[in-house]
This record gives C-alpha cells, sequence and structure tokens, in this order.
C-alpha cells in the first residue's frame, strides 16, 4: 500500500524502473499497477491507495519496525545500490551478507521499506 | 537499530555463524552458475571450497534450500526454457544446457516446469514469454 499514488508511480517507473502497466480511474484513486520491463505480462504489482484506516496502523507499524514491504531480486546488489543511491534513493541498511545472499533496504517515499537481494 | 535489522544479525549469526565457510560456499554455487552448460563435478567443487563432499553437500543445502546437484539441474532447466523461448530444438537446447540425454532432459523438464519442452515451447512461442504456460 502506498500513501500517495502519484509520488509512488514516480518512485517505481523512474527510479526503480518498472513501467507503468494500468492506471483507471477509481474515484479519488485509481487502479495502478506497474510490470518489470522485461516481463511487460508478467505479475503486475499493485500500488494500493492507503484508504483503509487500520492498514495505515499496520504499514506505520512495519515501517517502524524497518520490515520490508516488498523485495525484489537484483543481479548486481552493490551496482543497484550505487545507482539507487545516485538517484537519491535514500538506505536504511546498506547492502549486508547474510549467508548466501546479501540484502539492502530504502524507503519507497511512499511508507514502506523495499528490500533488494542478490542470491 | 530497527527490530528488522536485529533479526537480519540474529538470523545471520544463529544461521551462517562461519562466514568465511558461507563465502566458500557461494562461490561453489557461482561455479556451478557459470560451468552448467559443460560437464560438472560436484566432487571436484567439494575438494575446491576445502570440504569433503558430504560436508559440501550439507552446507548447500543448508545455504540453498537443494542440493548441488538439484540446483545444477534447476539452474540448467531454466536456462533450457529461455533458450527454448529463442527457438531453439529440444535436442539443441538439451546438448546446450548440458544434459546428455534427451529423454532424460525430456523428464526432468516436464517435473520441473510442469509440460513437455515441446509443448512449453509451444506455448511460449504462442503466448510470449509471460504466457499462461
Amino acid at each position: 500500500m502506498v500513501d500517495d499514488q502519484k509520488k509512488a508511480l514516480h518512485f517505481y517507473t523512474e527510479v526503480l524502473g518498472f513501467i507503468k502497466k494500468r492506471d483507471i480511474p477509481m474515484g479519488e484513486h485509481s487502479w495502478l499497477t506497474v510490470v518489470g520491463p522485461q516481463e511487460p505480462d508478467g505479475t503486475e504489482l499493485l500500488l494500493e491507495p492507503m484508504g483503509f484506516e487500520p492498514a495505515r496502523v499496520f504499514q506505520k507499524a512495519l515501517f517502524d519496525a524497518g520490515i520490508p514491504a516488498n523485495m525484489f531480486q537484483v543481479k548486481d546488489i552493490q551496482a543497484e545500490y550505487q545507482r539507487l543511491q545516485g538517484l537519491g534513493v535514500v538506505f536504511k541498511m546498506p547492502p549486508t551478507q547474510m549467508g548466501p545472499s546479501t540484502i539492502a533496504t530504502f524507503a519507497d517515499t511512499c511508507g514502506n521499506y523495499i528490500q533488494i537481494f542478490q542470491v | 537499530m530497527t527490530f528488522y535489522e536485529q533479526e537480519v544479525r540474529r538470523l545471520s549469526i544463529l544461521m551462517y555463524p562461519r562466514p568465511e565457510l558461507s563465502r566458500r560456499i557461494i562461490q561453489a554455487k557461482e561455479y556451478i552458475d557459470l560451468h552448467f552448460q559443460g560437464p560438472v563435478d560436484l566432487g571436484s567443487i567439494a575438494g575446491k571450497a576445502f570440504l569433503s563432499k558430504f560436508h559440501f553437500l550439507r552446507l548447500f543445502k543448508l545455504h540453498y534450500g537443494m542440493t548441488p546437484h538439484q540446483y545444477l539441474t534447476a539452474v540448467r532447466l531454466r536456462e533450457a526454457r529461455r533458450l527454448l523461448a529463442e527457438g531453439l530444438p529440444v535436442s539443441q537446447v538439451c546438448g546446450a544446457v548440458g544434459f546428455d540425454s534427451v529423454s532424460s532432459f525430456k523428464g526432468l523438464f516436464k517435473r520441473y516446469w510442469g509440460r513437455t519442452p515441446s509443448t512449453l515451447k509451444k506455448a511460449i512461442l504462442e503466448t510470449g514469454p509471460a504466457g499462461k504456460v
């Protein structure tokens, strides 16, 4: 869930590199999804508006605990870390080795932490 | 430090107490990623990691949730799907990803992807790589 769909669309497309798939008006919000550029017909990521008050409490609890709401695999986490930092992304956790994987988390500017990982 | 960072640290110490061993297992996995097209001798990979075959197998499974042989097979079958999507013939794909026997390849492929190479190739070519296959 995102607290601002316009901001979320900018972040997920212009910064993370997703492509907008659907933007269908639904009253004050829209049915907004993005997809990976390599799989335009693959799984869609729904940028769901924060329209349910208890969800806001849950999202804040996750955020305060630093728990990522979503995670994406990357091929080279160090390169992605540098690229995103260059675009002004604020990392909560820099690339950190955890056994076979390396993980890093950053804020998506819409109330969530996102984790990227390399295995 | 957030709860999540504390948990990452706690689990790292609990699950992977020896980073040097983890590094060697990662190197072995990367070796498989690079050399899966040819014959891969898992015993020699264990030796390169300075581990007994049994210890290597146990640690690999701890790190990746599957045995090195299962991982090798999965890497080959994922690449096979990619090559089939490019339109290569099944027999050519079989050899290109390191399988010796076409019948064994077809059986493993069906178990992994749920369809034979030829039916999945047909479906991909008709509906695109992200088609409902």
